[in-house]
């Protein structure tokens, strides 16, 4: 449905021979805007269409224009009359005012109505209109400085640095963070959403392309911001039952204390992938509370102004 | 002490010590020395030349408007080359630390940048572009022109005036010295709570970001109220609002903006600075604070403060478009309002900062509609422009070529804008390089308006024209460096890159990085080719040496002044007949009368006090950053004390004696016949037929311009 949506679009596009090459060509994997593979990054690309599409006319044709005019009144090339005191008509002084105005009044129907579609606390393109029939799969992911802790409370596990998500099932997200703001964002699959401490904020997603897809966190958090990256795969459902299964084995658990201790800065130079397979039930809200009742998770000065030797220093404390 | 400090303190020097000095980097270091041999060198040069005198009279203690404002744009430009070195580094990290197997040195895991360095480095170029380059050359513009278009003597408080100057400077220089001692703010220039926290800031660069910014918003906001209370009050008879050149009306609303904007900013700095001093919980996770306030109060102001610095553009691209087609604007009545309507609305779209920070959809309804509002008087202005080079004669000089630049970015930014206020679409894209590029087209129309005016009054400032090969030489290298990084920079935001990744993860992206890295090196010769363009043009002053209207075709009354333009502006207030007023003189030929009779003129008097509070202002700053409290006390009492001298001594100004003004008018008059050989010695008189030429004594719109100077702050 949302994907027809985007056909028809990108027919026109074809037509104009802009985008649409880039969006069609081999090239397309690159540009991870132009080839969602999920509901919520596809609605955000058909609102950047329909965006682009409106104001590039407009854009274009006053380009257009004002090459035209810097053509015809060259001076000296005699191409256009000269009218020195020409400077008022009404004529165009409604078009110069209309035009802006029907073109912004067009474009805040669709404004208002994606915002609604893609309200990451409640997705209408999610929850009303693709609707799919699996069963959801729930995800509190945590931030720490600079982690990633993904806890499945449905199967009360937790994985660090990597989330594996099963395809056709909505997934409901809710996040916060330890220590300080970042970004939770999947290109592919669903846009930017805040991710802060003391607070809790809300995303959902739906694929049904198998893949593997980047997770970055988009917002500045400190010194480990750039390697805070996850990687997103989107299995069968087969699969995921098995991999569930496999966390589930995993000899390594987590407790309260333990989390405090996985909370502490470190930087994720290796890319490293825990899984946990306990996890106490409400570790999302405790550590919430946590946070709001003052606890902190300091950044030592070194690691800031050495990171080779913080580095050296983390692996030292086998913590890498 | 209230807050727990990691590291030492001590009562004499506060946090300061020997290892806050990076003695050690190989990247300051070197940079430490040049800077320190530079400055020997200058000192030394100027004592050689026994320039100290010259330099404190004619600059130091000026009140004079055109010195203050070319002091600013010095500063502006200086700081726009610290802030671009600061984007070369930025680039090269990122081209440089870019996939796994990326190499690093300088103790930096990849590239040559360790993440906190990186991020000091972004946070400051940041700040300094935005608030100490853009900011200080507009003012600069402003505080030149504005006086001059409007028939004024001087500014309404000249001394006011010199004080912002010295203030701004206190903060270039503040931000400077955090280069060489402890380090600078690594939360970007906009800050984000709770990273700005003691806990997650521990060192000094988030109080030098503080204090900065406090100074710049203190130095703006003087400077503010100095030109609002200039434009209502000292307009020179006839010259009624609907006359107004353009860049003032831009200029009139850029300043209501800034001094119903800057408190915000002043206020938010203030709590984040009681959260690192005091301890308290304004903006923690914890504790009752709340990190999303600091967030709105940042962008209440953030967000006025980017239309403060563009709107002054805009008047300047009005001034430049009419002048190079030789036809008044298109739609001056509808100008006005479009920039009125430009200013009203910018007061309520700061959420589109943070439309991901989780507010419901219909708050991020409503602010997106307001955003893009904004578009719509936007879109009237690139209208105007285009309508005004509609059946005109348009002449490509090298500031008509840096205006229709200017159009040219401001139509993709426009367009980027208006993508982003969308929230399905600012979900992909914030905080992305897509809204760097975004943001940078639209800074960049803001620096093809100041290149352009920077050509087209320098003439009106130091009485000769730039070269025009050059000038056009360096517009056609900066415009290529502009499209080799801003085009693969919107690309990468459509590839999903993010903004200030200091280890770029994705090794695909490295075509783009490096296309933009030869940009880079493109603005480097454009920088190049901006000092030539200034010794050639310094060397052939004499060839051209420009007549008071410079173009031939230039339209509003700072043209009717001598170039360069004495220190009096006018030696008789001119009467204002019309909206363009060079433009309909020239046509009823009372462009280059004589006044009748010289009369004395009242002009206020040089002072070193703004000077003095400036540089103490700076100390305070320094003091606070590393909190010596005795120093920071004493430089605030000092400061307090100051003003009270002031306030007691005021300025009675001195008086120019007719005889002597005519003196000194006739010597001017010589000069601009030689210049412009337009000048027709008969043509004397004060009356051509109902016209008006010159007003009455000097006696101005809104009362005798020259006591204003006397009850100066
Ligand atoms: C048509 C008018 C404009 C619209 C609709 C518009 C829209 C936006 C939006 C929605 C954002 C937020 C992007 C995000 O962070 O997700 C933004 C960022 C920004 N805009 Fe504009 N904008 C316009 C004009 C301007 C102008 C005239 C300037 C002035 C130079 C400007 C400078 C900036 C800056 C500096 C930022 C980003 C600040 C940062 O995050 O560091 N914009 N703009
Ligand atoms: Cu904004």
């Amino acid at each position: 449905m949302q994907t027809s949506r985007i056909k028809r679009l990108a027919g026109i596009w074809g037509c104009l021979g802009f985008l649409g090459l880039w969006a069609n060509t081999a090239n397309a994997g690159v540009f991870w805007l132009f080839d969602p593979k999920g509901v919520m990054a596809d609605t955000d690309l058909y609102y950047m269409l329909v965006d682009v599409l409106t104001m590039g006319a407009i854009v274009g044709t006053t380009a257009l224009l004002v090459i035209w005019f810097m053509w015809r009144y060259h001076k000296g090339k005699n191409r256009g009359s000269y009218h020195p005191e020409w400077s008022h008509s009404s004529f165009l002084e409604v078009i110069v005012w209309g035009v802006p105005i029907i073109a912004v009044g067009f474009l805040a129907y669709f404004a208002v109505r994606g915002t609604f579609e893609l309200n990451p606390y409640d997705p209408t393109i999610l929850t009303r209109v693709a609707k799919p029939a699996e069963k959801p799969v729930k995800v509190d992911v945590i931030a720490t400085d600079w982690q990633w802790l993904f806890v499945y409370p449905q199967y009360h596990m937790a994985v660090a640095n990597q989330l594996v998500l099963p395809e056709h099932r909505p997934v409901f997200f809710r996040l916060t963070s330890t220590a300080v703001t970042s970004g939770f964002f999947i290109p592919q699959l669903v846009g930017m959403i805040d991710v802060m401490p003391g607070m809790r904020t809300k995303n959902a997603l739906e694929s049904s392309h198998i893949g593997e897809y980047q997770g970055i966190s988009s917002d500045y958090a400190g010194a480990g911001t750039s390697w805070m990256t996850f990687k997103t795969h989107i299995v069968g459902q087969e699969d995921f039952a098995g991999w569930v299964q496999k966390v589930q084995s995993s000899p390594t658990t987590m407790t309260e204390a333990q989390f405090n201790a996985f909370a502490m800065p470190y930087i994720n130079v290796h890319h490293r992938v825990v899984y946990f397979s306990q996890v106490p039930s409400g570790l999302f809200d405790h550590v919430i509370m946590e946070v709001m009742h003052g606890k902190t998770w300091p950044v030592p000065p070194m690691m800031t102004e050495n990171m080779v030797a913080y580095i050296q220093k983390q692996s030292a404390e086998h913590r890498d | 002490m209230l807050v727990q400090l990691p590291g030492g303190w001590n009562p004499l020097l506060g946090r300061l010590a020997l290892d806050q000095i990076p003695y050690d980097n190989p990247i300051l270091a070197p940079l430490f020395v040049a800077v320190v041999v530079g400055t020997i060198l200058l000192f030394g040069l100027i004592t050689y030349y026994r320039k100290w005198g010259y330099l404190w009279k004619e600059w130091l203690t000026t009140v004079d408007h055109k010195k203050l404002g070319v002091m600013y744009i010095i500063i502006g430009l200086v700081m726009l080359f610290r802030g671009f070195i600061d984007g070369l580094m930025i680039r090269t990290q990122q081209v440089w630390a870019n996939g796994p197997h990326s190499s690093g040195v300088f103790g930096a895991l990849h590239g040559y940048l360790t993440p906190f360095h990186f991020g000091q480095v972004y946070s400051a170029h940041g700040l300094i572009m935005i608030l100490l380059a853009a900011t200080p050359l507009l003012v600069g513009f402003m505080n030149i022109i504005v006086p001059i278009q409007i028939g004024a003597r001087d500014m309404a408080y000249p001394y006011l005036n010199a004080l912002g100057l010295w203030i701004t400077a206190a903060a270039a220089v503040l931000i400077m010295i955090s280069l060489f001692v402890g380090d600078f703010a690594h939360n970007g220039w906009f800050g984000y709570a709770p990273i700005f926290e003691l806990q997650y800031s521990p060192g000094v660069g988030v109080d030098y970001w503080i204090w900065t910014l406090q100074l710049t918003a203190l130095g703006t906001t003087l400077g503010g109220i100095n030109l609002l209370v200039t434009i209502i009050k000292m307009r020179a008879p006839g010259m009624t609002w609907f006359r107004l050149p353009i860049f003032v009306w831009t200029s009139l609303s850029a300043n209501i903006i800034a001094l119903t904007s800057f408190p915000a900013l002043q206020v938010a700095l203030g709590l984040v600075a009681a959260d690192r001093y005091l301890g308290s919980h304004f903006f923690t996770a914890g504790f009752g604070g709340n990190l999303m306030l600091y967030t709105n109060l940042f962008w209440i102001w953030g967000h006025p403060e980017v239309y403060f610095v563009i709107l002054p553009a805009f008047g300047m691209m009005s001034e430049i478009f009419p002048t190079f087609s030789e036809k008044p604007l298109f739609g001056y009545v509808t100008m006005v309002a479009a920039s009125f309507a430009i200013a009203g609305v910018s007061w309520m779209v700061w959420l589109h900062h943070f439309f991901t920070m989780g507010a419901g959809p219909q708050v991020n309804s409503f602010f997106s509609v307001a955003t893009m509002l904004v578009g719509i008087p936007t879109g009237v202005k690139v209208f105007n422009w285009a309508f005004t080079m509609y059946r005109g004669r348009i002449t490509y000089s090298a500031a008509m070529l840096w205006a229709i630049g200017a159009l040219f970015m401001l139509l993709v930014g426009g367009m980027t804008g208006m993508m982003l206020a969308i929230p399905a679409i600012n979900y992909m894209v914030h905080n992305s390089v897509f809204v760097i590029a975004h943001f940078h087209s639209m800074l960049l129309v803001i620096v093809y308006a100041i290149f352009g005016s920077v050509i087209f009054w320098f003439p009106k400032v130091f009485g000769f024209r730039l070269d025009e090969y050059w000038a056009k030489v360096m517009f056609w290298l900066f415009t290529a460096g502009s499209a080799l990084v801003f085009v693969p920079m919107y690309m990468l935001g459509f590839m999903g890159m993010t903004r200030r990744l200091d280890y770029v993860f994705n090794p695909a992206w490295h075509p783009y990085l490096e296309v933009m890295e030869v940009g880079i090196a493109v603005y480097c010769l454009s920088v190049l080719a901006f000092v030539v363009l200034l010794y050639v043009s310094i060397r052939d002053r004499v060839k051209n040496r420009a007549g008071a209207d410079a173009w031939g075709t230039a339209r509003s009354l700072e043209w009717l002044a001598h170039s360069p333009v004495p220190f009096y502006n006018f030696a008789v207030t001119p009467h204002v007949n019309a909206r363009d007023e060079l433009a309909w003189r020239r046509e009823h030929g009372m462009d280059a009368l004589e006044p009748e009779r010289y009369v004395d003129i009242h002009m206020p008097s040089n002072t070193g006090m703004a000077l003095y509070i400036g540089a103490l202002t700076f100390v305070l700053g320094f003091g606070l950053t590393w909190r010596i409290w005795w120093l920071s006390l004493l430089s605030l009492a000092a400061i307090i004390l100051l003003m009270i001298i002031r306030s007691f001594r005021g300025d009675d100004g001195y008086i120019i004696t007719g005889a002597e003004l005519e003196r000194m008018e006739k010597e001017a008059l010589r000069n601009r016949a030689q210049a412009d050989g337009k000048y027709v010695s008969g043509g004397r008189g004060q009356v051509a037929g109902t016209a008006i030429a010159y007003g009455r004594n000097g006696a101005s719109m809104g009362g005798d311009p020259f006591n204003s100077s006397r009850d100066g702050i």
